[in-house]
Protein backbone atom coordinates (compact mmCIF):
# COMPACT_ATOMS: atom_id res chain seq x y z
CA UNK A 1 0.00 0.00 0.00
CA UNK A 2 3.05 2.71 -0.82
CA UNK A 3 1.79 5.85 -2.15
CA UNK A 4 4.37 6.90 -4.06
CA UNK A 5 4.34 10.48 -4.63
CA UNK A 6 7.46 12.14 -5.74
CA UNK A 7 6.79 15.91 -4.67
CA UNK A 8 9.11 16.12 -2.11
CA UNK A 9 7.33 17.17 1.17
CA UNK A 10 8.61 20.26 2.92
CA UNK A 11 9.93 19.75 6.39
CA UNK A 12 10.83 23.10 8.01
CA UNK A 13 13.36 22.86 10.83
CA UNK A 14 10.68 24.92 13.03
CA UNK A 15 7.37 23.23 13.39
CA UNK A 16 5.07 26.10 12.48
CA UNK A 17 2.18 25.61 15.43
CA UNK A 18 0.60 22.30 15.28
CA UNK A 19 -2.83 21.62 16.15
CA UNK A 20 -3.35 23.24 18.96
CA UNK A 21 -2.78 26.53 17.74
CA UNK A 22 -4.66 28.96 15.48
CA UNK A 23 -3.93 28.69 12.11
CA UNK A 24 -2.01 31.60 10.69
CA UNK A 25 -5.46 33.30 9.40
CA UNK A 26 -7.58 33.33 12.23
CA UNK A 27 -6.03 35.03 14.62
CA UNK A 28 -8.19 38.39 15.94
CA UNK A 29 -7.03 41.98 15.62
CA UNK A 30 -7.53 42.22 19.51
CA UNK A 31 -4.00 41.76 20.25
CA UNK A 32 -2.64 44.32 17.87
CA UNK A 33 -5.22 47.09 19.37
CA UNK A 34 -4.61 46.36 22.34
CA UNK A 35 -0.79 47.14 21.05
CA UNK A 36 -1.65 50.33 19.71
CA UNK A 37 -3.41 51.52 22.56
CA UNK A 38 -0.03 50.26 24.53
CA UNK A 39 1.97 52.13 21.92
CA UNK A 40 0.12 55.05 22.96
CA UNK A 41 -0.33 55.24 26.21
CA UNK A 42 4.07 54.66 26.26
CA UNK A 43 4.12 57.86 24.14
CA UNK A 44 2.28 59.71 26.31
CA UNK A 45 3.91 58.68 29.10
CA UNK A 46 7.43 58.94 27.77
CA UNK A 47 6.73 62.94 26.32
CA UNK A 48 5.16 63.90 29.65
CA UNK A 49 8.80 62.58 31.54
CA UNK A 50 10.38 64.25 28.52
CA UNK A 51 12.12 60.64 27.59
CA UNK A 52 14.05 60.29 24.27
CA UNK A 53 16.12 57.67 24.85
CA UNK A 54 12.78 55.08 25.57
CA UNK A 55 11.26 56.48 22.36
CA UNK A 56 14.39 55.85 20.24
CA UNK A 57 14.51 52.36 21.56
CA UNK A 58 10.94 51.62 20.58
CA UNK A 59 11.37 53.22 17.40
CA UNK A 60 13.94 50.34 17.05
CA UNK A 61 12.23 48.12 17.84
CA UNK A 62 8.94 48.59 15.63
CA UNK A 63 11.47 48.92 12.61
CA UNK A 64 13.49 45.51 13.62
CA UNK A 65 9.34 44.02 14.16
CA UNK A 66 8.88 45.06 10.61
CA UNK A 67 11.92 42.81 9.11
CA UNK A 68 10.22 40.09 11.99
CA UNK A 69 7.09 40.30 10.20
CA UNK A 70 8.72 39.85 7.11
CA UNK A 71 10.54 36.49 8.31
CA UNK A 72 7.23 35.69 9.71
CA UNK A 73 5.40 35.53 6.04
CA UNK A 74 7.97 33.18 4.97
CA UNK A 75 8.38 30.95 8.14
CA UNK A 76 5.28 31.27 9.85
CA UNK A 77 2.83 31.42 6.80
CA UNK A 78 4.70 29.58 4.08
CA UNK A 79 6.59 27.29 5.66
CA UNK A 80 10.07 28.71 4.45
CA UNK A 81 13.20 29.20 7.14
CA UNK A 82 15.07 32.56 5.41
CA UNK A 83 18.35 32.63 7.44
CA UNK A 84 19.22 35.96 5.20
CA UNK A 85 16.21 38.28 5.42
CA UNK A 86 18.61 40.75 6.67
CA UNK A 87 20.14 41.08 3.48
CA UNK A 88 17.17 42.74 2.59
CA UNK A 89 16.63 44.80 5.60
CA UNK A 90 19.90 46.09 4.86
CA UNK A 91 19.42 47.09 0.83
CA UNK A 92 16.52 48.71 2.17
CA UNK A 93 18.67 51.08 4.38
CA UNK A 94 21.46 51.63 1.88
CA UNK A 95 18.77 52.39 -0.72
CA UNK A 96 17.09 55.44 1.82
CA UNK A 97 20.46 56.28 3.24
CA UNK A 98 21.49 57.12 -0.49
CA UNK A 99 18.49 58.85 -2.10
CA UNK A 100 18.80 61.14 1.49
CA UNK A 101 22.42 61.84 1.46
CA UNK A 102 22.63 62.37 -2.48
CA UNK A 103 19.12 62.34 -4.33
CA UNK A 104 16.84 64.42 -2.31
CA UNK A 105 15.94 64.65 0.87
CA UNK A 106 12.73 63.22 0.65
CA UNK A 107 11.25 60.24 2.69
CA UNK A 108 8.57 59.35 0.23
CA UNK A 109 11.25 58.75 -2.57
CA UNK A 110 13.59 57.29 -0.16
CA UNK A 111 10.59 54.78 0.80
CA UNK A 112 9.14 54.31 -2.61
CA UNK A 113 13.08 53.40 -4.20
CA UNK A 114 13.81 50.90 -1.06
CA UNK A 115 10.46 49.15 -2.03
CA UNK A 116 11.86 48.84 -5.67
CA UNK A 117 15.41 47.69 -4.55
CA UNK A 118 13.78 45.24 -2.22
CA UNK A 119 11.25 43.86 -4.91
CA UNK A 120 14.21 43.46 -7.97
CA UNK A 121 16.64 41.86 -5.24
CA UNK A 122 13.99 39.92 -3.78
CA UNK A 123 13.10 38.49 -6.99
CA UNK A 124 16.51 37.98 -8.00
CA UNK A 125 17.24 36.08 -4.36
CA UNK A 126 13.81 34.39 -4.94
CA UNK A 127 14.98 32.67 -8.45
CA UNK A 128 18.24 31.27 -6.91
CA UNK A 129 16.41 29.88 -3.66
CA UNK A 130 12.95 29.08 -4.10
CA UNK A 131 13.49 26.05 -5.97
CA UNK A 132 15.83 24.55 -2.71
CA UNK A 133 13.99 23.36 0.64
CA UNK A 134 14.18 23.06 4.05
CA UNK A 135 18.23 23.43 4.97
CA UNK A 136 19.17 23.78 1.25
CA UNK A 137 16.89 26.72 1.23
CA UNK A 138 18.25 28.23 4.86
CA UNK A 139 21.48 28.08 3.66
CA UNK A 140 21.07 29.65 0.00
CA UNK A 141 19.28 32.36 1.94
CA UNK A 142 22.19 32.50 4.53
CA UNK A 143 24.76 32.81 1.75
CA UNK A 144 23.22 34.97 -0.50
CA UNK A 145 23.14 37.69 2.74
CA UNK A 146 26.71 36.59 3.59
CA UNK A 147 28.08 37.31 -0.18
CA UNK A 148 25.96 40.57 -0.59
CA UNK A 149 27.49 42.27 2.76
CA UNK A 150 30.77 41.39 1.99
CA UNK A 151 30.38 43.15 -1.09
CA UNK A 152 29.01 46.06 0.55
CA UNK A 153 31.62 46.16 3.41
CA UNK A 154 34.33 46.29 0.28
CA UNK A 155 32.78 48.54 -1.89
CA UNK A 156 34.33 51.65 -0.82
CA UNK A 157 32.19 54.46 -2.70
CA UNK A 158 29.53 53.22 0.16
CA UNK A 159 31.39 53.54 2.64
CA UNK A 160 32.84 49.65 2.87
CA UNK A 161 33.51 48.34 6.43
CA UNK A 162 32.42 52.11 7.73
CA UNK A 163 29.18 52.30 6.59
CA UNK A 164 27.87 55.93 6.10
CA UNK A 165 27.47 58.19 8.44
CA UNK A 166 25.99 61.85 8.36
CA UNK A 167 22.39 61.13 6.98
CA UNK A 168 20.51 64.60 7.61
CA UNK A 169 17.54 64.85 9.54
CA UNK A 170 14.43 65.22 7.36
CA UNK A 171 10.66 66.01 6.89
CA UNK A 172 7.90 63.68 6.44
CA UNK A 173 5.38 65.10 4.37
CA UNK A 174 2.08 63.62 5.55
CA UNK A 175 0.03 66.33 3.78
CA UNK A 176 -1.81 68.11 6.21
CA UNK A 177 0.93 68.04 8.69
CA UNK A 178 4.84 67.38 8.75
CA UNK A 179 6.83 65.03 11.43
CA UNK A 180 10.58 65.55 12.03
CA UNK A 181 12.57 62.47 11.68
CA UNK A 182 14.62 64.24 15.06
CA UNK A 183 11.38 64.49 16.82
CA UNK A 184 11.74 60.77 19.47
CA UNK A 185 8.02 60.95 19.66
CA UNK A 186 6.65 62.10 16.25
CA UNK A 187 9.43 59.65 14.58
CA UNK A 188 8.04 56.74 17.17
CA UNK A 189 4.21 57.55 16.14
CA UNK A 190 5.19 57.07 12.38
CA UNK A 191 6.80 54.07 12.40
CA UNK A 192 3.89 52.62 14.90
CA UNK A 193 1.85 53.60 11.75
CA UNK A 194 3.94 52.38 9.30
CA UNK A 195 4.15 48.91 10.80
CA UNK A 196 0.55 48.63 12.17
CA UNK A 197 0.06 49.21 8.06
CA UNK A 198 2.39 46.45 6.94
CA UNK A 199 0.72 44.75 9.34
CA UNK A 200 -2.73 45.08 8.17
CA UNK A 201 -1.89 44.86 4.38
CA UNK A 202 -0.60 41.27 5.36
CA UNK A 203 -3.30 40.49 7.46
CA UNK A 204 -5.57 41.15 4.19
CA UNK A 205 -3.21 39.34 2.24
CA UNK A 206 -3.50 36.38 4.09
CA UNK A 207 -7.62 36.74 3.53
CA UNK A 208 -7.32 36.68 -0.32
CA UNK A 209 -7.25 33.36 -2.19
CA UNK A 210 -3.64 33.71 -3.17
CA UNK A 211 -2.72 34.56 0.02
CA UNK A 212 -4.38 31.28 1.77
CA UNK A 213 -2.60 29.15 -1.10
CA UNK A 214 0.80 30.20 0.66
CA UNK A 215 -1.06 28.84 3.93
CA UNK A 216 -1.77 25.67 2.26
CA UNK A 217 1.63 25.23 0.97
CA UNK A 218 2.96 25.29 4.68
CA UNK A 219 0.04 22.95 5.54
CA UNK A 220 0.57 20.15 3.05
CA UNK A 221 2.81 21.43 0.12
CA UNK A 222 2.43 18.07 -1.56
CA UNK A 223 -1.25 18.43 -2.09
CA UNK A 224 -1.17 21.64 -3.63
CA UNK A 225 -0.01 21.43 -7.11
CA UNK A 226 -3.19 18.85 -7.37
CA UNK A 227 -5.68 22.04 -6.61
CA UNK A 228 -4.21 23.41 -9.34
CA UNK A 229 -1.32 25.94 -7.91
CA UNK A 230 2.11 26.04 -8.84
CA UNK A 231 3.93 25.86 -5.90
CA UNK A 232 6.73 27.76 -7.44
CA UNK A 233 4.71 30.83 -7.85
CA UNK A 234 3.27 30.59 -4.19
CA UNK A 235 7.06 30.62 -2.90
CA UNK A 236 8.05 33.51 -5.52
CA UNK A 237 4.99 35.36 -3.98
CA UNK A 238 5.63 35.17 -0.56
CA UNK A 239 9.72 35.94 -1.51
CA UNK A 240 8.94 39.16 -2.99
CA UNK A 241 6.46 40.27 -0.16
CA UNK A 242 8.78 39.46 2.71
CA UNK A 243 11.50 41.17 0.80
CA UNK A 244 9.26 44.29 0.14
CA UNK A 245 8.83 44.14 3.70
CA UNK A 246 12.12 43.74 5.19
CA UNK A 247 13.43 46.18 2.54
CA UNK A 248 10.29 49.05 3.87
CA UNK A 249 11.75 48.35 7.58
CA UNK A 250 15.52 48.68 6.71
CA UNK A 251 14.42 52.10 4.69
CA UNK A 252 13.45 53.69 7.96
CA UNK A 253 16.42 52.76 9.93
CA UNK A 254 18.57 55.29 8.69
CA UNK A 255 16.40 58.06 9.92
CA UNK A 256 16.09 57.04 13.15
CA UNK A 257 19.56 56.06 13.83
CA UNK A 258 21.44 58.46 11.10
CA UNK A 259 23.69 55.93 9.75
CA UNK A 260 24.14 52.49 8.00
CA UNK A 261 26.42 49.95 8.05
CA UNK A 262 27.33 46.44 6.79
CA UNK A 263 26.63 45.23 10.00
CA UNK A 264 22.68 45.43 9.20
CA UNK A 265 23.24 42.68 7.12
CA UNK A 266 24.98 40.04 9.24
CA UNK A 267 23.57 36.61 10.24
CA UNK A 268 23.21 37.93 13.88
CA UNK A 269 20.45 40.31 12.22
CA UNK A 270 18.94 37.38 10.23
CA UNK A 271 19.30 34.86 12.89
CA UNK A 272 17.32 37.74 15.90
CA UNK A 273 14.44 37.92 13.47
CA UNK A 274 13.91 34.53 13.37
CA UNK A 275 13.93 33.92 17.43
CA UNK A 276 11.93 37.02 17.01
CA UNK A 277 9.33 35.50 15.10
CA UNK A 278 9.67 32.27 17.17
CA UNK A 279 8.80 33.69 20.29
CA UNK A 280 6.36 36.31 19.06
CA UNK A 281 4.42 32.94 17.32
CA UNK A 282 5.06 31.83 14.37
CA UNK A 283 2.14 32.65 11.58
CA UNK A 284 0.73 35.27 13.97
CA UNK A 285 2.09 38.40 11.97
CA UNK A 286 0.95 39.90 15.41
CA UNK A 287 3.15 37.85 17.80
CA UNK A 288 6.66 39.12 15.98
CA UNK A 289 5.72 42.60 16.89
CA UNK A 290 5.32 41.66 20.51
CA UNK A 291 8.67 39.33 19.95
CA UNK A 292 10.69 42.74 18.81
CA UNK A 293 9.39 44.61 21.36
CA UNK A 294 10.76 41.59 23.90
CA UNK A 295 14.13 40.84 21.77
CA UNK A 296 14.87 44.65 21.50
CA UNK A 297 14.58 45.63 25.38
CA UNK A 298 16.34 42.42 26.60
CA UNK A 299 18.92 43.01 24.15
CA UNK A 300 19.16 46.85 25.92
CA UNK A 301 19.13 45.80 29.65
CA UNK A 302 21.26 43.15 29.34
CA UNK A 303 24.05 45.00 27.07
CA UNK A 304 24.29 47.48 29.93
CA UNK A 305 25.88 44.69 31.82
CA UNK A 306 27.70 42.23 29.72
CA UNK A 307 28.40 42.94 25.88
CA UNK A 308 27.61 38.98 25.73
CA UNK A 309 23.98 39.58 25.64
CA UNK A 310 24.03 36.63 22.55
CA UNK A 311 24.73 33.90 25.36
CA UNK A 312 21.99 35.24 27.59
CA UNK A 313 19.41 35.62 24.30
CA UNK A 314 20.43 32.25 22.72
CA UNK A 315 19.17 30.79 27.07
CA UNK A 316 16.30 32.52 26.74
CA UNK A 317 15.05 31.73 23.58
CA UNK A 318 15.74 27.69 24.39
CA UNK A 319 13.61 28.24 27.75
CA UNK A 320 10.93 30.15 25.91
CA UNK A 321 10.23 27.47 23.09
CA UNK A 322 10.30 24.99 26.09
CA UNK A 323 7.86 26.62 27.78
CA UNK A 324 5.98 28.79 25.37
CA UNK A 325 6.15 26.15 21.86
CA UNK A 326 3.68 28.66 20.40
CA UNK A 327 5.18 31.71 21.09
CA UNK A 328 3.96 34.47 23.10
CA UNK A 329 0.38 34.55 21.27
CA UNK A 330 -0.23 31.08 21.53
CA UNK A 331 0.64 31.66 25.93
CA UNK A 332 -1.74 34.28 25.39
CA UNK A 333 -4.48 32.45 23.95
CA UNK A 334 -3.72 29.31 26.18
CA UNK A 335 -4.60 31.99 29.10
CA UNK A 336 -7.80 33.19 27.54
CA UNK A 337 -8.93 29.91 26.60
CA UNK A 338 -8.27 28.95 30.09
CA UNK A 339 -9.73 31.53 31.61
CA UNK A 340 -13.23 31.15 29.53
CA UNK A 341 -12.80 27.67 30.74
CA UNK A 342 -12.85 26.02 27.67
CA UNK A 343 -10.02 23.77 26.27
CA UNK A 344 -7.69 26.06 23.81
CA UNK B 1 -14.84 17.64 -28.86
CA UNK B 2 -16.37 14.75 -30.23
CA UNK B 3 -18.37 12.47 -28.02
CA UNK B 4 -16.89 9.41 -29.12
CA UNK B 5 -13.86 10.40 -28.12
CA UNK B 6 -12.42 9.07 -24.91
CA UNK B 7 -12.42 11.11 -22.06
CA UNK B 8 -9.02 9.55 -21.06
CA UNK B 9 -6.66 7.31 -23.35
CA UNK B 10 -3.56 5.85 -22.22
CA UNK B 11 -1.32 4.58 -24.59
CA UNK B 12 2.01 1.96 -24.03
CA UNK B 13 2.43 3.90 -20.51
CA UNK B 14 5.73 2.46 -19.03
CA UNK B 15 7.96 3.90 -16.09
CA UNK B 16 9.95 1.99 -13.52
CA UNK B 17 11.79 2.36 -10.31
CA UNK B 18 15.26 0.40 -10.58
CA UNK B 19 14.49 -2.52 -12.04
CA UNK B 20 10.95 -2.61 -11.16
CA UNK B 21 9.00 -2.04 -14.05
CA UNK B 22 6.17 -0.60 -12.24
CA UNK B 23 3.56 0.49 -15.36
CA UNK B 24 4.09 -2.19 -18.08
CA UNK B 25 3.14 -0.85 -21.48
CA UNK B 26 -0.06 -0.16 -20.00
CA UNK B 27 -3.16 1.00 -22.78
CA UNK B 28 -6.92 1.60 -22.15
CA UNK B 29 -9.42 4.22 -22.62
CA UNK B 30 -12.21 5.91 -20.14
CA UNK B 31 -15.08 7.26 -21.66
CA UNK B 32 -16.95 10.26 -21.15
CA UNK B 33 -19.62 9.66 -18.41
CA UNK B 34 -18.45 6.69 -16.90
CA UNK B 35 -17.36 5.32 -14.19
CA UNK B 36 -14.40 2.75 -14.96
CA UNK B 37 -12.90 0.79 -12.36
CA UNK B 38 -9.45 -0.21 -12.06
CA UNK B 39 -8.80 -3.23 -9.93
CA UNK B 40 -5.92 -5.56 -9.50
CA UNK B 41 -4.08 -7.13 -6.34
CA UNK B 42 -1.49 -4.88 -4.12
CA UNK B 43 1.34 -3.73 -5.96
CA UNK B 44 -0.46 -4.51 -9.76
CA UNK B 45 0.60 -0.51 -9.89
CA UNK B 46 -2.88 0.92 -10.01
CA UNK B 47 -1.74 4.03 -7.75
CA UNK B 48 1.57 4.62 -10.36
CA UNK B 49 -0.89 4.36 -13.08
CA UNK B 50 -2.87 7.42 -11.30
CA UNK B 51 0.27 9.34 -10.16
CA UNK B 52 1.34 8.97 -14.21
CA UNK B 53 -2.14 10.59 -15.28
CA UNK B 54 -2.27 13.16 -13.28
CA UNK B 55 1.56 14.66 -13.46
CA UNK B 56 2.69 13.36 -9.91
CA UNK B 57 4.79 11.27 -12.14
CA UNK B 58 6.92 11.19 -15.39
CA UNK B 59 6.56 8.17 -17.44
CA UNK B 60 9.39 6.69 -19.23
CA UNK B 61 7.56 5.97 -22.62
CA UNK B 62 4.28 6.05 -23.91
CA UNK B 63 1.55 8.86 -24.01
CA UNK B 64 -1.49 9.92 -22.16
CA UNK B 65 -4.59 11.98 -24.03
CA UNK B 66 -7.16 13.41 -22.21
CA UNK B 67 -10.08 14.49 -24.39
CA UNK B 68 -8.09 13.90 -27.21
CA UNK B 69 -5.07 15.90 -26.16
CA UNK B 70 -1.80 14.64 -25.04
CA UNK B 71 -1.46 15.75 -22.00
CA UNK B 72 1.78 13.35 -21.08
CA UNK B 73 4.11 15.20 -19.08
CA UNK B 74 2.17 18.00 -18.15
CA UNK B 75 2.31 19.45 -14.91
CA UNK B 76 -0.56 18.51 -12.01
CA UNK B 77 -1.62 21.99 -11.96
CA UNK B 78 -2.28 22.80 -15.61
CA UNK B 79 -4.32 19.22 -15.17
CA UNK B 80 -6.33 20.42 -12.59
CA UNK B 81 -6.95 23.51 -14.40
CA UNK B 82 -7.63 21.53 -17.85
CA UNK B 83 -10.41 19.45 -15.90
CA UNK B 84 -8.40 16.42 -14.54
CA UNK B 85 -8.83 15.99 -10.78
CA UNK B 86 -7.39 13.50 -8.15
CA UNK B 87 -7.67 12.05 -4.88
CA UNK B 88 -5.58 10.35 -2.93
CA UNK B 89 -5.27 6.45 -1.89
CA UNK B 90 -3.49 7.88 1.62
CA UNK B 91 -5.52 10.74 3.30
CA UNK B 92 -4.06 13.55 2.44
CA UNK B 93 -5.70 16.72 3.12
CA UNK B 94 -4.48 20.32 5.15
CA UNK B 95 -4.96 18.87 8.41
CA UNK B 96 -4.33 21.96 10.59
CA UNK B 97 -6.74 23.73 8.03
CA UNK B 98 -10.53 23.87 9.12
CA UNK B 99 -12.87 21.59 6.38
CA UNK B 100 -14.97 24.46 4.65
CA UNK B 101 -10.90 26.02 4.08
CA UNK B 102 -9.59 22.80 2.47
CA UNK B 103 -12.62 22.88 0.29
CA UNK B 104 -12.26 26.87 -0.36
CA UNK B 105 -8.90 26.36 -1.60
CA UNK B 106 -10.00 23.62 -3.86
CA UNK B 107 -13.18 25.30 -5.06
CA UNK B 108 -11.16 28.80 -5.70
CA UNK B 109 -9.62 27.89 -8.96
CA UNK B 110 -13.08 28.48 -10.34
CA UNK B 111 -12.94 31.99 -9.82
CA UNK B 112 -10.94 34.05 -12.42
CA UNK B 113 -6.96 35.10 -11.62
CA UNK B 114 -8.05 38.48 -10.72
CA UNK B 115 -9.88 37.68 -7.87
CA UNK B 116 -6.85 36.19 -6.28
CA UNK B 117 -6.03 39.46 -4.35
CA UNK B 118 -9.42 40.32 -3.44
CA UNK B 119 -11.19 39.39 -0.64
CA UNK B 120 -12.13 35.84 -0.43
CA UNK B 121 -15.36 37.16 0.67
CA UNK B 122 -15.57 38.09 -3.32
CA UNK B 123 -15.88 35.29 -4.42
CA UNK B 124 -19.30 34.00 -4.39
CA UNK B 125 -18.95 31.01 -6.89
CA UNK B 126 -16.27 29.71 -4.56
CA UNK B 127 -18.32 29.93 -1.33
CA UNK B 128 -21.17 28.37 -3.22
CA UNK B 129 -19.34 25.80 -4.37
CA UNK B 130 -18.61 24.77 -0.65
CA UNK B 131 -21.92 25.13 0.71
CA UNK B 132 -22.76 22.73 -1.82
CA UNK B 133 -19.87 20.19 -1.42
CA UNK B 134 -20.51 20.52 2.54
CA UNK B 135 -23.77 19.21 2.07
CA UNK B 136 -23.84 16.75 -0.24
CA UNK B 137 -20.92 15.27 1.37
CA UNK B 138 -22.46 15.52 5.30
CA UNK B 139 -20.01 17.64 6.63
CA UNK B 140 -22.37 20.14 7.81
CA UNK B 141 -21.24 19.32 11.35
CA UNK B 142 -18.12 19.46 10.86
CA UNK B 143 -17.48 22.26 8.65
CA UNK B 144 -15.41 24.17 11.44
CA UNK B 145 -13.95 21.59 12.76
CA UNK B 146 -9.92 20.98 11.20
CA UNK B 147 -9.29 18.08 8.60
CA UNK B 148 -7.06 16.26 10.97
CA UNK B 149 -9.76 15.99 14.01
CA UNK B 150 -12.29 14.02 11.54
CA UNK B 151 -12.95 10.79 11.76
CA UNK B 152 -11.30 8.49 9.04
CA UNK B 153 -14.81 8.15 7.66
CA UNK B 154 -15.19 11.33 7.38
CA UNK B 155 -11.59 12.52 5.76
CA UNK B 156 -11.90 9.91 3.62
CA UNK B 157 -15.22 11.88 2.27
CA UNK B 158 -13.58 15.23 2.09
CA UNK B 159 -10.96 13.95 0.00
CA UNK B 160 -13.50 12.87 -2.31
CA UNK B 161 -15.01 16.22 -2.01
CA UNK B 162 -11.53 18.05 -2.02
CA UNK B 163 -10.69 16.67 -5.73
CA UNK B 164 -14.44 17.39 -7.08
CA UNK B 165 -14.31 21.06 -5.65
CA UNK B 166 -12.87 22.32 -8.78
CA UNK B 167 -15.55 21.10 -11.35
CA UNK B 168 -13.26 17.92 -13.17
CA UNK B 169 -14.28 16.76 -16.30
CA UNK B 170 -12.29 13.46 -15.11
CA UNK B 171 -11.72 12.45 -11.74
CA UNK B 172 -9.58 9.70 -10.64
CA UNK B 173 -10.04 7.99 -7.28
CA UNK B 174 -7.76 5.95 -5.51
CA UNK B 175 -9.47 3.85 -2.92
CA UNK B 176 -11.89 6.03 -1.68
CA UNK B 177 -13.49 3.72 1.02
CA UNK B 178 -10.27 2.38 1.97
CA UNK B 179 -10.16 1.07 5.66
CA UNK B 180 -13.66 2.34 6.19
CA UNK B 181 -16.92 0.57 7.61
CA UNK B 182 -18.96 -1.82 5.62
CA UNK B 183 -22.21 1.08 6.09
CA UNK B 184 -19.47 3.91 5.06
CA UNK B 185 -18.49 2.15 2.22
CA UNK B 186 -22.05 1.93 0.61
CA UNK B 187 -22.53 5.30 1.26
CA UNK B 188 -19.63 6.07 -0.44
CA UNK B 189 -20.93 3.95 -3.41
CA UNK B 190 -23.78 6.08 -3.42
CA UNK B 191 -21.99 9.06 -3.19
CA UNK B 192 -19.30 8.39 -6.13
CA UNK B 193 -22.96 7.50 -8.16
CA UNK B 194 -23.63 11.05 -7.84
CA UNK B 195 -20.78 12.46 -8.46
CA UNK B 196 -20.80 10.64 -11.75
CA UNK B 197 -23.46 13.01 -13.11
CA UNK B 198 -21.03 15.58 -12.90
CA UNK B 199 -17.89 14.10 -14.26
CA UNK B 200 -16.30 11.09 -15.72
CA UNK B 201 -14.33 8.46 -13.25
CA UNK B 202 -11.82 6.08 -13.31
CA UNK B 203 -11.95 4.23 -9.77
CA UNK B 204 -9.09 2.29 -8.05
CA UNK B 205 -11.30 -0.38 -5.46
CA UNK B 206 -10.68 -3.25 -4.14
CA UNK B 207 -13.92 -3.91 -2.97
CA UNK B 208 -15.60 -6.35 -5.38
CA UNK B 209 -18.68 -5.78 -4.90
CA UNK B 210 -18.65 -2.25 -5.35
CA UNK B 211 -16.70 -1.85 -8.45
CA UNK B 212 -19.70 -4.83 -9.84
CA UNK B 213 -22.33 -2.36 -8.74
CA UNK B 214 -20.86 0.80 -10.19
CA UNK B 215 -18.97 0.57 -12.91
CA UNK B 216 -19.48 0.48 -16.49
CA UNK B 217 -15.77 -1.09 -17.51
CA UNK B 218 -13.38 -2.26 -15.58
CA UNK B 219 -9.62 -2.59 -16.52
CA UNK B 220 -7.67 -5.46 -14.54
CA UNK B 221 -3.98 -4.89 -13.76
CA UNK B 222 -1.49 -7.68 -12.70
CA UNK B 223 2.55 -6.91 -12.51
CA UNK B 224 2.20 -3.53 -13.85
CA UNK B 225 0.31 -5.11 -17.10
CA UNK B 226 -3.21 -4.92 -18.11
CA UNK B 227 -4.79 -8.27 -17.73
CA UNK B 228 -7.96 -7.85 -19.12
CA UNK B 229 -10.82 -5.16 -19.78
CA UNK B 230 -14.68 -5.22 -20.48
CA UNK B 231 -17.70 -4.90 -18.80
CA UNK B 232 -18.05 -6.15 -14.83
CA UNK B 233 -19.58 -9.46 -14.99
CA UNK B 234 -17.39 -10.14 -18.72
CA UNK B 235 -14.29 -9.53 -16.46
CA UNK B 236 -15.75 -11.31 -13.64
CA UNK B 237 -16.31 -14.41 -15.97
CA UNK B 238 -12.42 -14.27 -17.00
CA UNK B 239 -10.48 -17.20 -16.28
CA UNK B 240 -7.05 -15.45 -16.59
CA UNK B 241 -8.78 -12.82 -14.08
CA UNK B 242 -9.84 -15.48 -11.77
CA UNK B 243 -6.63 -16.88 -11.13
CA UNK B 244 -4.89 -13.98 -11.19
CA UNK B 245 -6.79 -11.91 -8.24
CA UNK B 246 -10.25 -12.94 -7.53
CA UNK B 247 -9.03 -16.54 -7.12
CA UNK B 248 -6.23 -15.90 -4.21
CA UNK B 249 -6.52 -11.91 -3.71
CA UNK B 250 -10.09 -10.93 -2.80
CA UNK B 251 -10.39 -12.91 0.55
CA UNK B 252 -6.62 -11.89 1.78
CA UNK B 253 -7.59 -8.51 0.97
CA UNK B 254 -10.21 -8.43 4.05
N1 LIG C 1 7.98 6.03 -5.80
C1 LIG C 1 8.23 4.70 -5.83
N2 LIG C 1 9.49 4.27 -5.74
C2 LIG C 1 9.76 2.94 -5.80
N3 LIG C 1 8.85 1.99 -5.93
C3 LIG C 1 7.56 2.36 -6.02
C4 LIG C 1 7.19 3.73 -5.97
N4 LIG C 1 5.86 3.81 -6.09
C5 LIG C 1 5.41 2.55 -6.21
N5 LIG C 1 6.42 1.67 -6.15
C6 LIG C 1 6.30 0.23 -6.30
O1 LIG C 1 5.60 -0.02 -7.50
C7 LIG C 1 4.70 -1.09 -7.33
C8 LIG C 1 3.31 -0.63 -7.66
O2 LIG C 1 2.86 0.19 -6.61
P1 LIG C 1 1.43 0.85 -6.61
O3 LIG C 1 1.36 1.74 -5.42
O4 LIG C 1 1.17 1.46 -7.92
O5 LIG C 1 0.49 -0.40 -6.40
P2 LIG C 1 -1.08 -0.45 -6.24
O6 LIG C 1 -1.61 -1.26 -7.33
O7 LIG C 1 -1.64 0.90 -6.07
O8 LIG C 1 -1.19 -1.25 -4.89
P3 LIG C 1 -2.19 -1.07 -3.64
O9 LIG C 1 -3.42 -1.82 -3.97
O10 LIG C 1 -1.44 -1.69 -2.53
O11 LIG C 1 -2.41 0.38 -3.45
C9 LIG C 1 4.88 -1.59 -5.91
O12 LIG C 1 5.76 -2.68 -5.93
C10 LIG C 1 5.48 -0.41 -5.21
O13 LIG C 1 6.29 -0.83 -4.13
MG1 LIG D 1 -2.51 1.98 -4.60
Amino acid sequence: MLESTPLVQSTPLVQPAKLGRVAAYEWSHRSAQVFIAAALVFTGVAVFVGDTFFLRLATEALIYAGLAMSVDLLLGVTGMLSLGQALFFGLGSYASTLVLKHVTPSFWVAMAVALAVGTVAGAIGAVLSIRARGVYFALITFGMAQVVSKVVYNTRSIGGSDGIIGIPVIKVNLLLFEVDTASPAGFFLLVLALVMLLYFGLAYLLRTPAGRVLVAVRTNEARVPFLGYQIRNARFLAFVVAADLAAFAGALYPMLRGFVSPELMYFNVSGDAVVTVVIGGLGTLIGPIYGSVVITALKSIIGTYTDHYPIVIGALFMLAVIAFPNGLMGAVDTLRARRKGGSP
Amino acid sequence: MNQETPILEVRDLSVAFGPLVAVDRMSFSAQRGHITSVIGPNGAGKSTLFNLVSGALRPGSGAVLFDGADITRERPDRLVRRGLSRSFQITNLFAELPVVENLRLAAQVLESPWKALLPTSASKRTRDRVEELVERFKLEEKRDERAGFLSHGEQRRLEIAVALAGRPRLLLLDEPTQGMSHGDTLDTAELIRQVAQEASIILIEHDIDLVMNLSDNVVVMHQGRKLAEGPPQEVRGNPVVQAAYFGTQVHAEN
